[in-house]
């Protein structure tokens, strides 16, 4: 078994914190990995990325080479294409939606046609459920969440992981870290049912980031109703609108 | 026996405190800074007997290093590549000298230049000085590595030089640890002329660094780290060093099996064994993370006779920036993987450079200075030196035009003056000032040289993670006026948007003055606002 992932964001939005989480997990797991990161200028507002390579044998190189990377996860939308060479072609793409603008950002409308062409793609807006799980903080750890399923690991072992991460931190952020662990997971199990189900791509990534999630996984009756409403003819139509309102909801209420 | 998760950096720190160190120096340098920063926090979570500094430059903390070895103690010694060259005074000589108590010097190179102005290889360094040189290709290396660096320090009594890469340092896996050593006792050098260089000294000394030669060469020969595996008359060689291995082994695999192969990890060079791959093999890959090194010396020394020879020098590898998987597949005319293609993604992907932060003190300095400039027309030029600030290159800014190499501002500015180049400005950091700005300001004193010293003071060493600084706030006027800068002409300013225009009257005024002015712009780091308050507060307890 190999699994290679890239992890990348902005300078400064935790993206080493999620590189120790699933090292300490996939140590934890008996398993051999490798994990690179970026110190130095680039951490100054720049683009930063991290290399895990996660393997049941020793892991030579600290590089992933090109298209041999199963995930892409990035904490920002434009940043998730940054590596897309690095991606196999059925690999996934697990971003948050929120931008983080510099002088030359693209058009959102435009960022988001492309990244909503990505095939296997969890598009979340994370920076809004971290705050609902307590901290805009935890972003990264919403994002984290969105993968697990992705991650060749039970899900507890990174979950405890969290844990290990913000105890020093004290009861209240290491809860609020765990709940935004938690509310990305339940994103995660949504999409992957929905895609499961035959919906496609395109039409889920625009649904996806309007949802607020809570920290256990989305009713079987929800997601039944979801699948329906967005294999419907005027499917497509209504994620589009969803989207372009640009309002969020809950997962349970599924627009007629 | 313990197994732990570790950067490359961390696990030469654990080395070190694991094979006994009494003390550590250091001068923060991307990718080496981690190396210290885990020696000190390791030291103060278990409270252990082992002195330290983060060193006012290289140079200093080598040489701290030479007096903890001539008193029979080990101690490591870490830098960047760039670092060693500012050191290079006390490391070619302390080969000279030889150690005493275990001498490891940690450089950390950079292949690709990441945060760095050059790509310089440190195994040149250590065949220069005739001491061995110890490459890890891995993080358990970089531990086993490093204990073992000081064993063999003190039994060849030379400084011994441990080679690291940007993808090692800042690369993390499992490493396993052995148990740790004792200290040594002080037991300081007896013979007084082995570490007094003077002429009569020197020629004895050398000589039997010379004389040890042959020990160093048999060390590298018989190191299981430098294995040579022979498949076969006719087949066709590889000779690899360091990181390339791990590329190697990901860009071939099983087809390696196919290959002569001699690894190096252990420096100088295993003349004999590199000897035995040649006359095996048809044809040899030289493949090596840096310059190449192993390459020249083998076609130096005619070992190739009519072999054809593959490497970096032949143009068969790339010669520039740092090696990796997909660079050997191509090289050895190997398809690489298909990736996922996006469309439309060039339209939507821009590039996203360093920058200042926001409500950075530096930022605001340049848009006084660019404010000041533009009265003097577009001919007007900044020496800008290596920081933080070095990133006012960059738009917006755009305000400096140049950066050499640590401390060249200001002698920078001090030539261009001289050349006929008004007004003549220079800007600086508190800890690159502190580094190698203090030397060359001391030229401008006695010149009264006509230029403009900006020392940039936010109060710590920042573009490295926040290392404390050594003088700030008005220490930094004190030493400045201690070098022989007049007081009138120490002006400090507030670099924020409400003190602007008091800033751009001063710098006028300073602008009219004909000779030596250092403006101190001084406004305590955002990043690191918290670690600041914490070295003040420890500052104050010291004095108390």
């Amino acid at each position: 078994m190999n699994y290679d992932l890239v992890l990348c964001g902005v300078g400064g939005q935790g993206v080493l914190s999620i590189a120790w989480v699933i090292d300490h997990a996939v140590h934890e797991a008996g398993l051999h990995f490798k994990q690179s990161e970026v110190h130095g200028m680039a951490q100054r507002g720049g683009a930063v990325s991290a290399f895990v390579r996660i393997s049941d044998q020793p892991v030579a190189s600290d590089l992933i080479a090109t298209g041999a990377a199963s995930l892409v996860l990035s904490m920002e939308p434009m940043e998730a294409l940054r590596y897309t060479q690095l991606l196999r072609p059925d690999g996934w793409i697990v971003t948050d939606v929120t931008p983080l603008e510099n002088d030359a950002y693209p058009k959102h409308e435009a960022l988001y046609q492309v990244l909503f062409s990505v095939p296997h793609l969890v598009a979340i807006d994370a920076t809004r459920l971290a705050q609902k799980a307590g901290t805009v903080k935890a972003q990264n750890m919403v994002v984290l969440g969105a993968a697990a399923s992705q991650l060749p690991l039970p899900t507890a072992l990174l979950e405890k992981q969290v844990q290990e991460l913000f105890a020093s931190k004290g009861e209240r952020i290491v809860k609020a870290n765990i709940n935004a662990f938690r509310i990305g997971a339940a994103a995660s199990q949504f999409a992957t049912a929905l895609l499961a189900a035959g919906v496609p791509s395109g039409v889920l990534a625009r649904v996806l980031p309007r949802l607020v999630f809570e920290p256990q996984p989305v009713a079987p009756a929800s997601v039944d109703a979801w699948c329906k409403r967005l294999l419907a003819a005027d499917g497509a139509l209504a994620a589009l609108r969803l989207f372009e309102a640009g309002a969020t909801q809950s997962p349970d209420a599924v627009p007629a | 026996m313990s197994e732990v998760i570790l950067l490359g950096d961390e696990a030469v720190a654990r080395g070190a405190i694991d094979a006994g160190i009494s003390a550590a120096y250091a001068y923060p340098g991307t990718p080496s800074t981690e190396i210290y920063q885990a020696i000190q926090d390791h030291v103060k979570e278990h409270d252990l007997p082992v002195r330290g500094l983060w060193s006012t430059n290289e140079k200093v903390a080598l040489e701290e290093g030479v007096g903890v070895s001539y008193a029979g103690r080990r101690c490591m010694v870490s830098m960047k590549h760039v670092g060693l060259n500012v050191a290079a005074d006390p490391f070619m000589n302390v080969a000279v000298s030889g150690a005493h108590g275990g001498l490891v010097l940690a450089v950390a190179d950079d292949p690709s230049m990441h945060s760095s102005q050059n790509e310089q290889d440190s195994r040149y360094f250590a065949d220069f000085a005739m001491v061995p040189c110890l490459e890890p290709g891995d993080q358990q290396q970089c531990y086993d590595f490093t204990r073992e660096a000081f064993d063999l320090s003190e039994q060849l009594q030379v400084p011994v030089l441990l080679r690291l890469v940007t993808r090692l340092a800042h690369s993390r896996a499992a490493v396993t640890l052995e148990a740790p050593r004792e200290q040594n006792k002080p037991n300081y050098v007896e013979d007084p002329s082995r570490f007094t260089l003077i002429p009569s000294n020197a020629r004895h000394a050398y000589a039997k660094l010379i004389d040890k030669q042959p020990a160093l060469q048999a060390y590298s020969e018989n190191h299981a780290a430098n294995p040579l595996t022979l498949r076969g008359d006719g087949k066709p060689g590889i000779l690899v060093s360091g990181l390339g291995w791990n590329y190697l082994q990901e860009a071939l695999g099983e087809a390696l099996e196919g290959y002569n192969l001699l690894r190096i990890g252990v420096y100088p060079l295993p003349v004999k064994k590199i000897r035995q791959l040649l006359d095996a093999s048809s044809e040899v890959w030289i493949v090596e993370e840096g310059y190449p090194f192993i390459e020249r010396y083998v076609s130096a020394l005619g070992l190739m006779r009519e072999r054809p020879i593959r490497g970096k020098l032949t143009g068969d590898l790339p010669r520039i920036g740092e090696l990796d998987s997909d660079a050997i597949r191509r090289c050895f005319g190997l398809p690489v993987n298909v990736s996922l293609k996006i469309e439309g993604l060039s339209e939507v992907l821009v590039g996203r450079p360093p920058r200042l932060c926001d409500k950075c003190p530096h930022s605001d300095a340049y848009i006084a200075i660019n404010e000041i400039l533009a009265e003097y027309g577009p001919g007007a030029r900044v020496m800008g030196d290596i920081g933080c600030y070095a990133l006012g290159y960059l738009a917006p800014y755009q305000a400096i035009h140049a950066c050499l190499c640590m401390g060249a501002s200001i002698g920078m500015a001090i030539g261009a003056s001289h050349a006929g180049m008004t007004p003549s400005l220079c800007v600086i950091g508190d800890g690159t000032f502190t580094h190698s700005g203090m030397a060359p300001l001391l030229d401008a004193a006695r010149d009264n040289t006509n230029i403009k010293v900006f020392i940039l003071d936010n109060s710590i060493v920042a573009m490295t993670g926040g290392q404390p600084t050594m003088v700030t706030d008005e220490e930094v006027v004190d030493l400045v006026a201690g070098l022989g800068v007049p007081r009138e002409h120490i002006r400090v300013v507030t670099p924020s948007w409400q003190k602007k225009e008091q800033t751009l009257v001063t710098i006028r005024e300073e602008l009219a003055y004909t000779g030596l002015s250092v403006i101190i712009a001084r406004r305590a780091c955002v990043t690191y606002a918290k670690q600041i308050k914490l070295y003040k507060r420890a500052c104050e307890e010291q004095t108390e």
